[in-house]
């Protein structure tokens, strides 16, 4: 049935949060994600199973994500910039104990306090943030559609296979209102307790004494990582069958990209679109294949590299040229995209 | 308005706190209930006041992608310290609304061809009340949009609705709308800009008293009038920083306590006695 | 009588981008006399917050630093401790004094850090839309307290009282409101003076008004002030007479 309504992205987040049947928010105020709490906290005034509480601060809100978690309730909260910088200190926790911790980010030009508009610079961050090697799964939604249903599938994703599970926004799709046509991907996923309340006690650390222990089990995150990966990355292609040149990129800059496609296709130029949607774990393979099938590759995102880094790590030893077209914290019209791609 | 392929890029420009996002949010909301695709884009920085807040709108017949454009179809700027920030969208091709009443014409984007004067801060002061304002530009854009009244009209109460406190509010705001929508857009001959600061310091004697008053640092806020312990001070018909008025003063009545200068969060304002009592 | 505006101010940048009818207008001009009057202008050094409080970044003729939300505080200590003849002050508001930077406010009174904190408390989050913050007092509407600010999310957060119970007995610690401005510059000047000459620390809480976010004029501005000076009592906060243990 559709379900077609003109919403922003925060909007749309908080629906798909809700629709994937979240029990609370912990949340602090910070440009452009403060709307996704004060529309949870306006839902909750009207329906009192949701919860929420505005902590002291991003750290705490956090913390208090896990401990929820713990209780076996789907918890999440939503941050963006310096927040991200202060959420990794629960992240971490939530990497190592495998904790099912759903974190939306609407991403903001920094380091520090940049901008409150628009980047994607968070991307290092939330795919490798805090102190350790990045065993988590990152959604980038292009379009305030995607923020719906990538904020279900990071839910599902991260219940079925207990990895920190990010949304990637940005403050344009956090305040761009389009029509979005909301249509659940999935169907919901179950919660229970992690802390198990049973006879036998659940007892959690995250600190180990000895190398050899804590790198067993690092060991099983690992391999239990990879097996997810190959379960849930998740890319688009955009008419690249026939396509000699081919442009990489994720997130509201992809969907501008798509725009640049037709414009050049317009000028006969055979070219397409490879859009991961999951940019961590990204789809390696279909990556790698359509690269080796370009005579030449573009790079386009709105931060020094972020993004390219993960892409050109996966292309080791592909032979294709790679051009990188990098506007930190800055975004692209689909005119510019084709400008740009035309002076490199 | 719209054929089968081509799409409307619109720019609205002014300064936080005139309501360039309610405009903005009415006429999209509008445009889709009128059956078109729609994107709306805000802009804005840190502050509430004082800088450029900005609104990107992309009409289409067609689904839409990432809306942000290049060059805008129409611009409608209604704050001439908002120019820098929207003059990048402005093409020979691009329409230009202006406020006529508070910008010169000298003062738009160097590239402005087609020039749409818009006198709505004189129309809101002289024919309804300054709140008026984006009533009024709503109504002009709505109908140079062409989207039917009574969409527009229904999303003015559904967004605005709440403050319309009673009857006779929501009939002024209701007027100001049709107002606006009859208007005719000046080709040439524009309105005089005079609808703004004077940027001079006023310098005033009297009863042994000096003032100063500062129009161009002057917000409106009010709060000397309403510190003055003997009601020598009241709004005045000029204009300061935002377009609202300044105050006036009664050197008759003022007692030179000193109190308009130290409540003054922008230094707008000082009074002092011209003799000194010195102890 | 004082000039219309403090010396110290940076003319350029003013008018200053401050909404109309700010407090933190009022009490950076309260500011800037007190700067003026004790010729410190030269060795001053201003710290600033996020939220509102960052719009002074260019607002004094003034070496001055933005900082991140809360971390206001713990920069100037760490600067202070470096140039121990420099003025440091942290200037931020109730969210990045009382909620995130709490801990920090706390740990330099209790070392007795020789800095001057100040901090403006509007009770809610002023540049991000008109959040609750600490000092919302129960009841009050806001952005994130729709039906009022309940009680499980605590009262108003009485930050002078509590910074007084941890602080050592050589800090200063006062509140002042813009309803009262002679006052504010002259508790200002005693908080500094408490720093320059005692090498101790100082905190001022200033009670200020929010006409944007309280959504009031300028009459109805004052009048909620004045509620809130009920609440937060004006005046210096004294250390409680310790009690004999029997």
């Amino acid at each position: 049935m559709k379900n077609i309504q003109f919403i922003n992205g925060s909007q749309a987040a908080l629906k798909g949060a809700i629709e994937a049947g979240a029990g609370v928010m912990f949340g602090y105020p910070i440009t452009p994600s403060t709307e996704i709490l004060e529309g949870w906290i306006g839902a909750a005034s009207e329906n009192n199973s949701l919860k929420y509480l505005q902590t002291e601060d991003e750290t705490s809100a956090g913390f208090a994500v896990c401990g929820a978690l713990l209780a076996g309730v789907k918890a999440f909260t939503a941050t963006a910039g310096p927040g991200n910088t202060l959420m990794q200190d629960p992240l971490s926790m939530a990497e190592n104990l495998r904790l099912p911790f759903v974190c939306i980010i609407m991403q903001r030009g920094g380091p520090s306090t940049g901008t409150v508009n628009f980047s994607q610079q968070e991307v290092n961050l939330s795919a490798f943030g805090g102190n350790g090697d990045g065993l988590r799964c990152v959604y980038s939604a292009s379009t305030v559609e995607e923020m719906y249903t990538l904020t279900i599938k990071a839910f599902s994703t991260a219940w079925k296979y207990k990895f920190p599970t990010f949304v990637l926004g940005d403050g344009h799709l956090a305040k761009m209102r389009m029509k979005a046509s909301l249509i659940k991907p999935m169907n919901s996923v179950n919660s229970s307790p992690i802390l198990k309340e049973n006879n036998v006690p659940t007892l959690l650390r995250n600190c180990y004494s000895s190398e050899e222990a804590f790198g067993k089990k690092l060991k099983i995150n690992i391999e239990d990582w990879k097996k997810t990966s190959l379960k849930i990355e998740e890319f688009e292609a955009y008419k690249i069958r026939d396509a000699k040149e081919l442009i990489i990129a994720h997130g509201s800059v992809a969907d501008a990209a798509k725009d640049a496609v037709d414009i050049l296709r317009n000028r006969k130029k055979k070219i397409g679109l490879f859009r991961p949607i999951t940019i961590h774990p990204i789809a390696s393979l279909p990556l790698r294949k359509a690269i080796s099938k370009a005579k030449r590759v573009y790079i386009v995102e709105s931060s020094l590299n972020q993004f390219s880094r993960i892409v050109k790590y996966e292309a080791n030893g592909l032979k294709t040229p790679i051009i990188e077209i990098s506007k930190p914290a800055e975004s692209f019209s689909a005119e510019e995209i084709v400008r740009k791609l035309i002076s490199s | 308005m719209l054929n089968k392929t081509k799409k409307i890029n619109i720019t609205l420009a002014g300064e936080g706190g005139q309501g360039i996002q309610t405009i903005a949010k009415i006429l999209s909301e509008a445009s889709i209930n009128s059956g078109h695709e729609v994107a709306y884009m805000p802009v804005f920085g840190v502050e509430q006041r004082g800088t450029p807040s900005v609104a990107h709108i992309t009409i289409s017949n067609q689904k839409l992608r990432y809306p942000k454009f290049d060059i805008a179809d129409y611009v409608v700027i209604l704050q001439s310290r908002a120019v820098k920030a929207i003059d990048r969208y402005v093409s020979p091709n691009t329409k230009v609304v202006f406020d006529s009443s508070t910008i010169s014409e000298r003062d738009l984007p160097k590239t402005s061809v087609h020039l749409l004067g818009l006198p709505a801060t004189k129309l809101a002061h002289e024919q309804f009340n300054p709140k008026s304002f984006n009533i009024i530009v709503l109504g002009a854009l709505s109908n140079l949009l062409q989207i039917p009244e009574k969409i527009t009209w229904d999303l003015v109460l559904k967004v605005l609705g709440k403050k319309f406190k009673n009857e006779e509010i929501k009939n002024i705001n209701r007027e100001a709308l049709l107002f606006g929508r009859e208007l005719v857009f000046e080709k040439s001959a524009f309105t005089k800009a005079i609808f703004k600061t004077k940027h001079r310091a006023i310098i005033f004697k009297g009863y042994n008293k000096t003032g100063q008053l500062f129009p161009g640092r002057c917000k409106g806020c009010g709060i000397c009038i309403t510190k003055c312990p003997v009601g020598a001070l009241s709004f005045s018909d000029d204009l300061g920083l935002y377009a609202t008025p300044i105050p006036k003063v009664d050197l008759e009545k003022c007692i030179g306590c000193g109190n308009c200068r130290n409540f003054c969060p922008d230094g707008s304002i000082s009074i002092e006695k011209d003799t000194k009592i010195s102890k | 009588m004082e000039k219309i505006m403090p010396s110290c101010w940076r003319s350029q940048t003013k008018p200053h981008l401050f909404c109309p009818g700010c407090g933190h207008g009022i009490t950076l001009k309260q500011l800037g006399y007190a700067v003026d009057e004790l010729k410190i202008q030269g060795k001053t050094t201003f710290g600033i917050d996020i939220g509102c409080s960052l719009l002074a970044w260019n607002f004094f003729d003034i070496d001055t630093i933005q900082t991140h939300h809360g971390r206001t505080t713990p920069v100037m200590v760490g600067y202070k401790m470096m140039k121990p003849k420099r003025v440091a002050i942290a200037y931020m508001g109730d969210g990045g004094g009382y909620a995130i930077g709490l801990q920090s406010l706390l740990h330099a009174a209790f070392r007795n850090d020789p800095i001057t904190a100040i901090l403006v408390n509007n009770s809610l989050y002023g540049m991000t839309g008109g959040q609750m913050a600490p000092t919302t007092r129960p009841g009050e509407v806001t952005v994130t307290s729709p039906d009022g600010k309940q009680a499980e999310f605590g009262d108003g957060l009485k930050g002078p009282e509590l910074v007084r119970q941890i602080a050592n007995k050589k800090a200063y610690i006062a509140r002042a409101s813009i309803s009262k401005p002679i006052v504010l510059k002259n508790t200002l000047k005693k908080a500094i003076e408490n720093q320059i000459k005692n090498n101790s620390f100082s905190f001022v809480e200033v009670v200020s008004i929010c006409p944007t976010n309280w959504k009031m004029n300028a009459k109805q501005c004052f009048s909620r002030l004045s509620d809130m000076e009920d609440y937060y009592p004006l005046g210096e906060v004294l250390a409680q007479k310790e009690k004999n243990v029997e």
